[in-house]
């Protein structure tokens, strides 16, 4: 398998592409079996809008739903976020570990690399397409699930072509500037924003034709599912996405490789200047590294600034909306049944509260908050070891239980920092929007999803400090919080279950409907509990074991 | 006296892999300490091992008198420690990273910094990521020079560093031992160690094969000698001098392994052939245990 750099680059990302693609299937048959289960003659009552945001095709009923919520939307992101994650780590990834070099000091000519990196990923995200086709087909027939109408090979094409594009745009700006952090935070922002884009500005009348400048729009606005594939909408697509794996090719040739160099920040221009020297100094240099708390904190700014950015934009813009929203679709929307709901965290959507916990608080809130704590918390001890520090930091006279405390303290900082931008980001966007909730209802919703965070970060400091493995850590930690919040939301479907989903640190955040209700105490001291002994008990896990690096 | 490092019968197994077996060993205050073996043979284990970074599967170790596990936070006060394959934080420049380990000790002299940097010849205003690995080496000393440790545990320190640079800090270790301090040096290079150190183990496969002064081990120091003349010699005329173990003719030319004396060397050559040219070059490390401790693994 290292014959070439085309076959080392597709041994190297195999794993994990694999590894999405069946986690991607293994949903696609849970949710379908679901929705096979639960009558979902509802839909047909929702507005047009609404299923298209949804990424729900008209008419393709169970099916239609299915493929529309599974593949339609995490499928295609997830399969444009392993795109984005090899194009970017092609180039600009190779350059950070200092290895281009070693590369480039073979008879391999700089184009070479680009095609044969691109020659792999095309093939991956190839394979792992097929796959899923194999099981859009396979899993309707297990479940015996009616697939008239249903064009799942167009709808995966479709899937397989916008990856291509977000793989290709994360490698243009990679083989360009070098950067893979640029690269990948670039293309996901370009994802999200047009999938936001693409969904929304259609609900309004006047901005319709603009969602076409969206990527992508031209993934889904056709809707494949139904419709069979959309070839102008794909030339456009791979149209676009040929063209920046030219860019790629000219931009890799023209500039100079950096070595293992670390970038130039604003902070390192305003350090060097002697007018500025000194207050920056104060600032970011020597205050810093203090103590160890400080330092970890530093590290993570550029983190804190994203998530506070999604939580607070998010909540400023989703009062407003409420506001412009059409009277018809509260109306309809207060007919929705139960079951679905139960997968938004039981909100009633025709409510102020229930809008705002369906929009804020039930996913894109925790999904920020577990990225924050468990990215931290995953890089706390398991990342100095992963990056060789740990002995140079443990030669000092610290306890072990020294570095696990002062890293939680950092964590805990910035989840309040992140709970404090989101109060003031919805309460901002409630005041603009006319939403009267209580002050004090907001601030439990937000003190227990700070919580809740916190929750998944100890789970992610547990496992880093018993393994010293920042990819047990992360990925463990994002495990726990699937199944949490499918115990949570789909458990309740099925009434035997529904005891079950009150295990879950979900029911402890949402399920006092803080929003309605105000803070619940006992669940907050749950959450607190929880917390607070995950994170004892990686103690003794981190003291008992020998260190790596 | 209080011993710098003391250990008993210090034994680290990863699973079926036994990384250190049995290892006894007791380092000096005043002294340098040259850790001597080929890649691979446990050094790094062994440091990690006595500062409790791992834990031993058998046996103990103290530093200072104070037993490794169950006082690592104090014994931790009087110790710098350069790891081998040195790693810090490539955002942070040198002067960052030495203030970050100055507040975790509680403070630093930092004109001696300054002066440690001076003599290292280090910019410490660069980030550690643009380091050359060089200079991210001579932070790394630095760091641990800094606090005027009782004991210097260092893992192949020396690495990236330029010959100038090399005899400086040389020099730095030596004003350590001279100072009543310790210095713990783990190296693969025998000639490092011999021109610093007062007294060598040397550990292969895990084992400490023998502890000795650079005196003796210096007078076992086995070289490759190769004598050039004019005409087609006879080999056997040199394997007949003492402290010949290998000669290999090739004409007019024959290369020896040799750990006798010189003089009766050249004699031999010069009272039966024509000498045109001599080189003659320290053996390595892995010959030296080969003839020297081949029966011991």
């Amino acid at each position: 398998m290292l014959a070439n750099i085309f076959t080392k680059t597709t041994r190297d990302r195999f794993f994990g592409l694999s590894a999405a693609a069946v986690s991607v299937a293994v949903m696609f048959l849970g949710g379908m079996a679901v929705y096979s289960q639960i009558d979902v003659s509802f839909y047909y009552e929702m507005p047009q809008a609404l299923l298209d945001l949804m990424g729900i095709p008209v008419g393709g009923d169970v099916a239609g739903l299915a493929f529309g919520a599974i593949y339609g939307l995490i499928g295609a992101m997830t399969l444009a976020g392993i795109a984005i994650s090899m194009g970017s780590g092609a180039i600009a990834g190779e350059e950070r570990q200092g290895t281009l070099g070693l590369l480039l000091g073979n008879p391999q000519s700089r184009t070479q690399v680009v095609v044969s990196k691109a020659a792999s990923m095309v093939m991956l995200l190839g394979l792992a397409s097929l796959f899923l086709w194999g099981a859009g087909l396979w899993v309707p027939s297990l479940l015996d699930v009616d697939m008239t109408g249903i064009h799942v090979g167009a709808l995966v094409f479709h899937i397989f072509v916008n990856s291509l594009f977000y793989g290709f745009l994360a490698l243009a700006i990679g083989a360009w500037t070098g950067n893979g952090t640029v690269a990948s935070g670039t293309a996901v922002a370009v994802m999200l924003v047009s999938y936001l884009a693409a969904g929304i500005l259609p609900l309004v009348e006047s901005l319709e034709n603009l969602a076409k400048i969206f990527p992508w729009y031209y993934f889904n606005a056709s809707v494949p599912v139904i419709n069979g594939v959309d070839w102008s909408h794909m030339a456009i697509l791979g149209g676009l996405a040929i063209a920046l794996f030219s860019l790629a090719i000219v931009g890799f040739n023209r500039r100079d490789i950096r070595g293992r160099n670390t970038g130039v920040t604003i902070l390192d221009r305003l350090r060097a200047n002697p007018r500025t020297a000194k207050i920056v100094e104060r600032i970011a240099g020597s205050a810093r590294v203090s103590r160890i708390s400080i330092k970890t904190a530093s590290e993570h700014q550029g983190l804190l600034v994203v998530c506070v950015m999604i939580m607070f934009y998010l909540g400023l813009m989703i009062g407003p909306l409420w506001a412009i929203l059409p009277e018809s679709f509260q109306d309809v929307i207060s007919q929705y049944p139960d079951v679905l709901l139960g997968m938004i965290g039981a909100a009633d959507l025709s409510t102020p509260e229930g809008y705002l916990q369906a929009e804020v608080f039930s996913l894109m809130g925790p999904a920020t908050f577990v990225a924050l704590a468990a990215l931290m918390a995953s890089r706390a001890i398991a990342g100095e070891e992963q990056s060789r520090t740990m002995g140079l930091l443990m030669a000092n006279p610290l306890r072990r239980s020294t570095i696990i405390i002062e890293k939680t303290l950092s964590m805990i900082a910035y989840s309040v920092i992140l709970g404090v931008a989101t109060f003031f980001g919805v309460w901002f966007g409630n005041l603009l929007g006319g939403i009267d909730i209580p002050i004090s209802n907001l601030v439990a919703t937000t003190a227990l999803l700070t919580l809740l965070g916190l929750v998944f970060g100890s789970v992610a400091m547990l496992l880093g400090a018993a393994t010293g493995k920042t990819r047990v850590a992360a990925y463990g930690a994002i495990g726990v919080t699937l199944a949490a919040y499918f115990a949570f939301s789909f458990l309740p479907l099925a009434e035997s279950l529904a005891d079950y989903a009150k295990w879950s640190p979900f029911h402890f955040y949402l399920g006092s409907d803080p929003l309605t209700n105000g803070m619940a105490w006992g669940d907050a001291a749950v959450l607190a509990g929880i917390f607070i002994s995950l994170i004892a008990l990686s103690i003794p896990l981190f003291q008992r074991r020998d260190l790596r690096g | 006296m209080t011993l710098a490092i003391r250990t008993e019968s210090l034994t680290k197994h990863y699973g079926e892999v036994k990384a250190l077996i049995d290892l006894s060993l007791e380092v000096r205050m005043g002294e340098v300490f040259g850790f001597l073996g080929p890649n691979g043979s446990g050094k790094t284990t062994m440091i990690r091992t006595v500062l409790d970074l791992i834990r031993p599967t058998e046996g103990r170790a103290e530093i200072l008198g104070m037993d490794t596990h169950e006082e690592a936070v104090e014994i931790r006060n009087h110790i710098g420690y350069v790891p081998g394959d040195l790693a810090m934080y490539p955002n942070l420049t040198g002067r960052d990273t030495l203030t970050y380990f100055a507040n975790l000790r509680g403070g630093v002299d930092w004109s001696y910094v300054d002066e440690l940097a001076e003599r290292l010849s280090v910019d410490l205003d660069v980030k550690v990521g643009n380091y050359s690995s060089g200079n991210r080496q001579k932070v790394g000393i630095i760091q641990a020079f800094m606090n005027r440790p009782q004991v210097l545990v260092m893992d192949e320190p020396s690495t990236g560093l330029d010959p100038l640079v090399q005899r400086e800090f040389q020099k730095m270790m030596r004003e350590v031992a001279a100072d009543g301090r310790c210095v713990f040096l783990s190296s693969h290079t025998l000639s490092e160690v011999q021109r610093v150190a007062d007294r060598v183990g040397i550990i292969r496969h895990g084992r400490l094969v023998d502890v000795e002064s650079v005196h003796d081990l210096r007078s076992k120091a086995i070289r490759r000698v190769e004598l050039f003349f004019d005409t087609d010699i006879d080999a056997s005329i040199f394997e007949a001098v003492a402290g010949v173990r290998e000669a290999k003719a090739n004409q007019t030319s024959i290369v020896l392994s040799f750990d006798g004396h010189m003089d009766q060397l050249l004699k031999t050559a010069t009272d039966h052939y024509h000498l045109v040219d001599i080189t003659s070059q320290e053996a390595d490390l892995e010959e030296i245990f080969l003839t020297y401790y081949r029966d011991e693994d």
